[in-house]
């Protein structure tokens, strides 16, 4: 049974667009992969010109915005011996880079393990099925697979979600795994060794924030190549994220609205400053301790949107908006408020006075900000 | 390539495009004049450095080297303020122009320069503009025109390239080794033509493009025009083919202009313009560059960046002879830097092996095939160290191996000129200098001289040598002991320490500053009466009297004294006054010492007025600022009480400003209160403002009371008043007491009063509060010697002894331990025993004193 998925994973959101790209790929593939490390690129940057397949031109879109010479180094670094680390500041979207790099090599990307606080040796590893392991002893049949090991058996990507939230000795059981390419079952005697085919390999990512909670040992790190995403630096680029992604957001929950450019920027500057901690016309900001990512500025927009589909008139509501920014900032420190409040205060203060219009608006609505 | 044809009246010119400091430009370059065999070769450059062209091209000079280009606008011809203008032409080995020179000389080919003189460029440019840029460094190179347009930020987000330099690396410096030589000048003649289309008119008018593009055209129709053997212009003879080696940029126009004078026939035009700036202003030399100043990188460089690197490139094309260049070249260099880049940095960090360097070499290659390149570049080299090198997180803690990879792939090390080479007067006036005090400068060993500046009369001379060498940046020399004026220190010693040693860096440093004078004393006078028409602050100013002071400028003396003088009248700065404050009261001291005939007593009073005038200025001054307050406080006190300063009236002042500060408006001093006892006290002064800052109050109380002009009783009136305030008020006692005792740490004994109140405060804080303030309190007492200390401690003792007798505090949770309630009191002194717990704890106590001092220090 086929069951409408309310985030369906890339593979089957992208669909077409990796059929097309797999039907006209002429590179080279390494070993496993669907697709050339080319192709794999143009997945992901979007191209320029419309690929001809069947007859029909079409457009690969741009999923991932910002440093395309990241994205290069990540193909080749997947296509080499060594995992692949993403590291960076929460929402900087590495989660949807490793889904995309993921669905476009080994098109899964659902072979994921999700690392938390108590994620123990054996989700990464394997486990046991015990009603079978008791009637037929230690067996394949018995052995119930992790990501992990599905990834060395299949010969495909692993995502591995967060990996500094788990504890250093459970990471730690990874370094065997990625230098040697093989997992040892002894229980299995002989036939444990269960060796990586061609095409496996880890995709991590892990959260500047958590630095220092479980830092990783030197030994993984070595098997690994790190690669920082970086928040996006330009304002437009910014807006131009939001409002693709409320896009996409709006149109997996059916909802008819169109997105409002001129708050998607306003929204954008906001988060910009507030996370540069330098306005575009010079003023000095305290900075947020709250994440202020571009993935936070995407939530509270579209938070917005559906307050105004379903109680507005179908129309985006600056209050709301900075109701909506409060519930976003204010979550981890007290303080953070009182930094918008100066925000408010100064900045969209001037820009209220010397640009008017939504800005006006914007600053009129700061009765919302306690 | 842009070919003109010949025709009846003159010879065929080819103009070459080419960007500076391209080892691909160069190379074709090469291939071209093999082939061609040009009769003149014409290179982009101010004429006026036609007379170098024999050193340059010289076997014993090796690159980098610059051409400085010198003028000093002595006519006004430019603006009315005489400045000094200088520009560097730098070359490297890969040099495309370079290369031209000396194929040129190889193969007995006539070269020349034909650009407008310096002077003249200058001239046609819009002050502010082009060459006329207030820079450090301008360099005459004016590649920014290629890579910033309109045009290439599109290209660029098509190519999905970062830059303009990754751009031209992938398509014309790689790919340069690849395809023939026509095709490759005519790819790079249209970029050239499309950038100089989005670029706007404005932009080539102010920087002086079109004048001089106009002056190069005319220049080669004169050497093409067979007849031409116009005065000024070297007779070639008869010639038959020119080539024109120009930046690419200037290419397209110089086609332009050459096509509508030949098709007019107007070859022998004799519209030349006269030069408007003088020659005899206007001086140019050959001097060693460095491979650091020749990257683009290095922000006033404008070729490409990378120096190193490309030298790399350059170095392994040299060992191909075949009709394609490519021999792997970009390979061998990324793999020496990525070996090379990798060993550093496992020396200063050892945490990368074999196998990180083998991963980044697989990233080289890989980024290569992706990015469609025949060989991994610039770009590949560093995204592979930043992928394989760094370790976690890329910031500025983990960025090491990237800095070292940049760091070589600038490269090091300086060009040579050789024997021939003319030297400007400066560098001869040194030398002589050199030779008179027996410096050695053969050799690029270090020496050390001792110099007794006092007692002997030439150890003064050279220490007045030494001296100007550093105000010129030379690097030649540094002090390693003697007084230091400048930072007011070591004042005490009578002799000088230097170490001198010669480098190559010495010559090209003076060079540098040979516009501003033919010998060193004239460039430092320049040098000085440039600070001197800068805005600079009082302080700054007092200072720069200093550095006159020391390099014996007896001449400029009077000038930065007057300077001062002014300054000191302008400034509203509190701190920068009291800064030359401290710096004249300094050489007023030291002037006899000097032997200076200067007189400072006007300038100390005038500074002193304007200090106190400055006063009430500070009353709010921030944390961060108070030491320099109460320095200043303290040094006013000081000078205004000197017998011989005669500045009796300005003390009265000044401690009628302190009151102002302190109560608003002066105190009726008539009747002294001493030391009567508070409550017997008739004539308080209890009307206090609130603004003044805690510690400049207790400061300013410390010198009333020194002075006598208040009592003690006024001193524990105003402490008292921060002790019984609200929570806020009584934290801020413990800045109070930092401000008393730095200017009267004497009061604490003198009644008992202070300690006592100081014991109260201790009461009023709990534990956590007394930890916020311990750095503020630790301060306060640091001003006391270790005696001081101890009698205080012994009289805290004594007042605790009676609070011991107290049967509510004795029987407290914290006094119950039998060890504890016994060393109460006096016994805390002399008692032996120190139990584990107290040590640990007093030991954690400092380490976080000492911390939260540095914060705030």
């Amino acid at each position: 049974m086929t069951q409408e998925a309310m985030k369906p994973p890339v593979e089957v959101k992208y669909k077409e667009e990796l059929e097309v790209l797999k039907n006209t790929d002429t590179g080279n593939r390494p070993e496993n992969w669907l697709l050339s490390p080319k192709a794999v690129r143009t997945f992901i940057i979007g191209s320029t010109q419309p690929i001809v397949y069947q007859d029909k031109g079409y457009v690969i879109q741009k999923k991932y915005f910002g440093n395309d010479a990241l994205i290069e180094r990540c193909i080749v670094t997947l296509a080499g011996n060594r995992g692949l680390m993403l590291v960076g500041e929460p929402g900087t979207a590495k989660t949807m880079l490793s889904e995309l790099l993921s669905a476009a090599i080994s098109g899964v990307s659902t072979n994921t393990i999700q690392g938390t606080a108590g994620t123990t040796e054996d989700m990464i590893k394997y486990s046991w099925n015990y009603a079978l392991l008791l009637a037929k002893g230690p067996s394949r049949q018995a052995l119930v697979p992790s990501p992990l090991y599905v990834g060395m058996e299949k010969g495909i990507l692993t995502r591995f979600e967060e990996i500094t939230r788990t504890p250093a000795e459970i990471q730690d059981s990874l370094i065997s795994v990625l230098s040697d390419k093989v997992l040892n079952v002894p229980e299995l005697g002989d036939d444990g060794f269960l060796f990586a085919r061609p095409g496996f390999n880890v995709i991590g990512t892990a959260n500047t924030r958590d630095k220092g909670v479980n830092e990783m040992s030197s030994a993984l790190k070595r098997r690994f190549n790190f690669e920082t995403v970086m928040p996006v630096r330009e304002v437009a680029l910014e807006k131009q994220i939001i409002l693709n992604e409320v896009g996409k957001l709006a149109a997996e929950s059916h909802i008819n609205m169109e997105a409002d450019e001129d708050v998607a920027e306003l929204l954008a500057a906001t988060y910009h400053e507030l996370r540069e901690g330098i306005s575009s016309y010079g003023h000095r900001i305290d900075k947020p301790a709250a994440v202020m990512s571009t993935a936070e500025a995407v939530s509270v927009y579209y938070q917005t949107m559906l307050t105004g589909y379903y109680y507005g008139e179908r129309r985006m509501n600056v209050g709301c908006l900075v109701q909506n920014l409060v519930g976003a900032v204010s979550k981890e420190n007290k303080d953070d408020l009182e930094k918008v409040k100066g925000y408010f205060h100064t900045v969209v203060k001037d820009k209220s006075d010397k640009e008017g219009g939504l800005w006006k608006q914007y600053y009129e609505a700061r009765k919302w900000l306690k | 390539m842009e070919t003109i044809l010949r025709s009846a009246e003159m010879a065929e010119i080819m103009l070459v495009p080419v960007r500076h400091h391209s080892p691909a430009c160069a190379l074709q370059l090469r291939k071209v004049i093999n082939q061609w065999q040009p009769s003149a070769i014409l290179v982009e450059g101010p004429e006026n450095a036609n007379h170098l062209l024999p050193v340059m091209v010289h076997a014993e000079t090796k690159a980098p080297f610059a051409i400085y280009y010198a003028y000093h606008d002595k006519t006004k011809v430019l603006s009315e303020e005489q400045e000094h203008f200088k520009c560097y032409y730098p070359f490297l080995e890969y040099s495309p122009e370079l290369t031209a020179l000396r194929e040129a000389a190889k193969g007995g080919i006539d070269a020349a320069f034909i650009d407008l003189s310096y002077g003249d460029i200058l001239a046609a440019s819009t002050a502010g503009k082009g060459l006329r840029k207030e820079e450090e460094k301008n360099t005459y190179n004016d590649d920014y025109l290629l890579s910033q347009n309109t045009y290439i930020e599109k290209l660029l987000e098509k190519t999905s390239l970062r830059s303009f330099d990754e751009f031209w690396e992938k398509f014309f410096e790689i790919k340069g080794l690849y395809e023939e030589t026509d095709v490759w000048f005519s790819h790079l003649l249209t970029y050239c033509k499309l950038a100089r289309e989005h670029t706007p008119l404005e932009i080539l008018q102010e920087e002086g493009s079109l004048a001089r593009e106009a002056h190069m055209a005319e220049h080669i129709l004169q050497y093409a025009a067979a007849q031409s053997s116009e005065k000024g212009i070297k007779d070639f003879g008869e010639l038959q083919k020119i080539l024109v080696v120009t930046g690419g940029f200037h290419t397209p126009a110089l086609a332009q202009h050459l096509r509508v004078k030949t098709g007019k026939k107007t070859v022998t035009s004799k519209t030349k313009q006269s030069s408007k700036v003088p020659a005899k202003n206007q001086s140019v030399y050959l001097m060693p560059y460095s491979m650091e100043a020749a990257d683009a990188l290095n922000g006033y460089a404008s070729g490409m960046p990378f120096a190193g690197f490309y030298q790399r490139v350059w170095d392994y094309c040299q060992e191909t002879q075949q009709p394609y260049l490519d021999n792997g070249a970009y390979q061998k260099a990324v793999l020496d830097l990525l070996v090379e880049s990798g060993k550093e940095v496992r020396r200063k960090e050892g945490n990368l092996s074999t196998y990180d360097e083998i991963c980044a070499w697989q990233m080289a290659q890989g980024l290569m095939e992706l990015r469609s390149k025949p060989q991994p570049g610039a770009y590949e080299l560093l995204d592979a160290a930043l992928s394989s090198y760094v370790k976690g997180e890329y910031n500025i803690a983990s960025d090491t191996p990237i800095r070292i990879l940049r760091q070589l792939m600038t490269g090091e090390g300086m060009g040579t000129l050789c024997a021939q080479a003319d030297v400007p007067p400066i560098l001869q006036d040194f030398e002589a200098q050199c030779k008179t005090f027996r410096f050695k400068i053969q050799s690029t060993l270090e020496s050390e001289v001792t110099l007794s500046i006092f007692s002997e009369k030439k150890h003064r001379t050279i220490s007045s040598f030494l001296h100007r060498m550093v105000f010129l940046n030379t690097t030649f020399a540094w002090r390693v002991k003697g007084p230091n004026l400048q930072l007011k220190r070591d004042r005490n010693l009578i002799r000088e320490i230097w170490k001198y040693k010669w480098t190559t860096a010495v010559p090209a440093a003076l060079i540098d500053v040979s516009v501003y004078g033919a010998t060193i004393e004239e460039a430092v006078t320049s040098l000085v009466q440039k600070q001197l028409k800068k805005d600079i602050s009082a302080g700054e100013a007092a200072k720069l009297l200093t550095q006159v002071f020391e390099m014996n400028l007896t001449g400029q003396l009077e000038a930065v004294y007057d300077c001062v003088n002014e300054r000191i009248l302008h400034d509203t700065d509190f701190y920068s006054v009291a800064d030359a404050l401290k710096y004249l009261i300094m050489m007023d001291e030291l002037g006899t010492l000097y032997q200076t005939e200067l007189r400072f007593e006007d300038l100390l009073r005038r500074c002193v007025q304007k200090l106190i005038t400055l006063l009430p200025s500070i009353i709010g001054i921030k944390e961060e600022n108070l030491t320099a307050c109460m320095d200043a406080l303290k040094l006013l006190y000081r000078i205004t009480n000197r017998a011989n300063m005669k500045l009796a009236a300005e003390s009265e002042l000044y401690y009628e400003t302190l009151e102002t500060m302190v109560y608003g408006h002066p105190m009726d001093n008539t009747a002294l209160n001493g030391n009567v006892p508070l409550d017997k006290q008739t004539d308080l002064h209890t009307d206090m403002r609130a603004d003044l800052h805690a510690g400049l109050c207790g400061c300013i109380h410390g010198i009333l009371y020194g002075s006598g002009r208040e009592g003690a009783a006024n001193v524990e009136f105003a402490c008292r008043g921060y002790l019984t305030g609200t929570k806020e008020q009584l934290m801020q006692t413990a800045v109070f007491f930092r401000g008393l005792f730095y200017t009267a740490r004497d009061l604490i004994f003198i009644g008992g009063q202070i300690l006592e109140l100081l014991d109260t405060f201790f009461g009023q804080v709990d534990s956590t509060e007394f930890m916020e303030l311990l750095p503020q309190l630790r301060m306060a007492f640091a001003y006391f010697t270790p005696a001081e200390t101890d009698k205080i401690a012994r009289r805290a003792a004594k007042l605790h002894k009676s609070v011991q007798k107290n049967p509510q505090a004795a029987s407290s949770p914290e006094n119950s331990s039998s060890a504890w309630s016994k060393t109460v009191g006096e016994d805390i002194l002399t008692r032996n025993i120190v139990l584990p717990e107290w040590y640990t704890y007093a030991k954690a106590l400092d380490a976080y004193v000492q911390g939260q001092m540095e914060i705030e220090i």
